[in-house]
């Protein structure tokens, strides 16, 4: 309870609003670039690394709730657990030491990226599909199921796509955390995920 | 207002004391300036009368501090912001984003100090005169200019009546029109008995302009302390490291080429500069 | 809001498009958002409307054809079925839209309050409202910057990606320096003070607007009560 408490500190609650603004931003900048990733979970996972996985569940979930709030996609409420799943995920990898090795930490995104995409998949089948009536055969069902990305709302994206964002947003966030004095981490709660326990 | 004893302070994981033995006293009613290079220690000296130092930044402390009559160690962040107030160097930063109007943008701080709202209501709109923002109140923070942001978060400290301000150089991210009006702000202020103000600043002309007295830090320890003029036309100035005026530049200059005598008291200000060359 | 969702599935989903039309629209026009909600709604609603018609009407598999195009059949269930979805998402997304659109959301986050919220919460959300924005409008100004300094728009994958690093680097790094400086200022406003907090503004809660709310949660309370029963007793 005492580390719900600190993990929420007053730079933690300071830091959401701009993770989550930084989301929508990386996110505008990917599709200038046309890449074909979105980054749209980038904040969240900022967030989840440097002050613990309930903070990263709070901001993914507020931040799918505020672009339902701000008009733009009235259904990205729906797919708000996914975002809190991937920022809690972030979150307990990186309070497993995971950020200190690249590699695992690497792995921590692909296995968010599939946990999403298996997430959202039945999310927006039932959405925009209902239940899955009879005499349906397993080529619609998997096309329905795989329209997950709300952003992107194109069919067949979600199973490859989401594993290689989350890979990719991973390694953006330790590139640039891991190169950030000591003495700036320690503003953050979990300041140890990165830096290792201090001596 | 302020009393320093032998305060010492290193930040977590660093090995050498950003403060040094500092013994400091400063009156009420009175504006000070801090000066000084680029660390020095002027923002370690801002964040610890402020209470940030110890309960935001880690590290050891030692020494007394009594700040507006509270020991500041023992006290609290919530406690430490009803009796002083702290404005920093980047206007757009203190804008909460809490608020869509000026006006209830200096309600905010009120608000959280629990101040009843024919109080805040009263205190807003002296806070939006002194500042010079009345017209501005429906306008949206964001909507303004830099000054006018900085002015913004001086009458949103203000409001809360602290016994003490403490400004971080806030006129570095300014425009030479946005910068007079804060130090003008501040001088009014102070001559006005609102307030005392510590201003940690490298602008030494306005220093010249509106401070009573002076306080040069080097390497976290005090090295002069005075009135503006006597700090500034010190023949250690120099050696400081401070950036220095056109004026006594100037002065200087003429002195060296034996075009003017030097006298005593340099000229820091246009004012000064032409009672100097007369 | 949950309440909404599970209104929205208990009602037979003609009700839905009634709905949307006796009550949605003509609110909307009463606070003269008639044009911006319907264009708004009808922009979200048709990306899904079409392919859950096309896809229902012909792969539905079972049940009266209405007609048939080359190889495709369009079943009439499947119509049925795509209307009562579409149906649903449009009152779904008028209601809401209506919400946003209507009320200030500082307002709805101070009454929220009132109720027992926790003050964060008012922060973080009117807060990230308002950066957001300020964000969408940082982020332009890099790309052009950056453009400017003869940046790759186009080009191979692997030359856009590599441009990627230094646009996105500086703004995680800039945003993060600014966090220490932000929180500071939210401190020296008494944000982390333990005690009793007052209002500036006054929310004003008629009885009218009491009875109103009673009404709907006992509507809404004896809709879903008599779905379910419905349901139960098949």
């Amino acid at each position: 309870m005492e580390r719900i408490r600190r993990d929420f500190s007053t730079v933690t609650l300071v830091m959401i609003p701009v993770a989550i603004a930084l989301n929508i931003a990386v996110g505008q900048l990917v599709v200038a670039l046309k890449l074909p990733l979105y980054l749209d979970s980038i904040g969240t996972i900022l967030v989840a690394v440097l002050a613990g996985p309930l903070a990263g569940l709070v901001t993914g979930v507020l931040a799918n709730l505020i672009w339902t709030l701000t008009g733009l996609q009235p259904f990205a409420a729906a797919f708000a657990i996914v975002a809190g799943i991937i920022g809690l995920m972030a979150g307990l990898f990186a309070g497993w030491g995971w950020f200190r090795r690249v590699w695992l930490w690497l792995l921590g995104g692909v296995i968010t990226g599939i946990v999403a995409a298996l997430v959202s998949a039945p999310i927006s089948a039932y959405l925009f599909g209902g239940v899955m009536g009879s005499g349906q055969d397993f080529l619609v069902a998997f096309f329905r199921a795989t329209g997950a990305s709300v952003i992107q709302a194109t069919f067949g994206q979600g199973i490859v796509a989401d594993p290689l964002d989350k890979l990719v947003s991973f390694l953006l966030v330790w590139l640039t955390l891991r190169a950030l004095p000591s003495r700036f981490l320690q503003r953050f709660p979990r300041a140890e995920n990165v830096a290792g326990r201090p001596e | 207002m302020i009393e320093l004893d032998g305060v010492t302070f290193t930040y977590a994981g660093e090995a050498t004391p950003t403060l040094q033995q500092l013994d400091l006293r400063i009156g009420a009613g009175e504006l000070w300036a801090v000066l000084g290079p680029t660390g020095a220690g002027k923002s370690t000296l801002c964040s610890l009368l402020a209470g940030f130092i110890p309960h935001f930044y880690r590290g050891s402390l030692r020494g007394k501090v009594r700040v507006a009559g509270i020991d500041v160690p023992g006290s609290s962040l919530g406690e430490m912001s009803e009796h002083v107030g702290s404005v920093f160097q980047n206007p757009f930063n203190q804008v909460t984003g809490a608020r869509y109007t000026v006006r209830e943008e200096i309600g905010f701080g009120l608000e959280n100090l629990g101040v009843p709202r024919p109080a805040m209501l009263e205190r807003i709109e002296r806070s939006l005169a002194l500042t010079g923002l009345s017209e501005l109140a429906e306008r949206s923070p964001y909507a303004l200019s830099g000054g006018q942001q900085q002015r913004l978060a001086i009458a949103s400290i203000l409001a809360l009546r602290p016994k003490l301000m403490i400004l971080d150089e806030p006129t570095s991210q300014l425009d030479p029109a946005g910068t007079g009006q804060v130090f003008t702000l501040l001088r009014d202020l102070v001559s006005a008995g609102e307030t005392t103000v510590v201003v940690a600043e490298q602008r030494l002309e306005w220093v010249a302009r509106v401070a009573d007295r002076c306080l040069v830090l080097q390497s976290g320890t005090k090295a002069a302390e005075g009135t503006p003029s006597d700090v500034l036309s010190s023949p250690e100035a120099e050696g400081w490291g401070l950036c220095e005026s056109r004026f006594s530049r100037a002065a200087r200059a003429a002195a060296a080429q034996g075009v003017t005598p030097q006298r005593p008291q340099l000229p820091h200000t246009l004012d000064q500069a032409v009672e100097y060359f007369r | 809001m949950g309440l909404l969702l599970a209104v929205a599935f208990a009602v037979p989903w003609w009700a839905c498009y009634l709905t949307l039309g006796l009550l949605v629209l003509p609110l909307a026009a009463l606070g003269r958002l008639f044009g911006p909600l319907t264009r708004t709604l009808w922009k979200l609603v048709l990306p899904f409307a079409v392919p859950i018609l096309l896809i229902q009407g012909f792969f539905w598999g079972e049940g009266e054809v209405l007609f048939t195009l080359g190889p495709l059949s369009f079943y009439r269930l499947g119509l049925i079925f795509a209307a009562a979805s579409i149906g649903r998402i449009a009152m779904l997304g008028g209601c809401f839209l209506l919400l946003s659109m209507t009320t200030r959301i500082d307002m709805l986050m101070r009454a929220l309050v009132e109720r027992g919220l926790p003050n964060q919460a008012l922060y973080l959300v009117v807060t990230t409202l308002q950066l957001v924005p300020r964000f969408e409008a940082q982020a332009h100004r890099i790309q052009d910057a950056q453009r400017a300094r003869g940046l790759e728009t186009e080009g191979s994958i692997a030359r856009r990606a590599r441009a990627l690093v230094p646009l996105i680097g500086p703004l995680l790094l800039a945003s993060l320096m600014d966090v220490e400086e932000r929180a500071l200022a939210l401190e020296a406003r008494g944000f982390s003070r333990r005690g009793p907090r007052t209002s500036l503004v006054t929310l004003r809660d008629t009885p009218l607007q009491r009875w109103l709310r009673l009404a709907l949660w006992l509507l809404a309370a004896t809709l879903i009560l008599y779905r379910l029963v419905s349901w139960i007793t098949r």
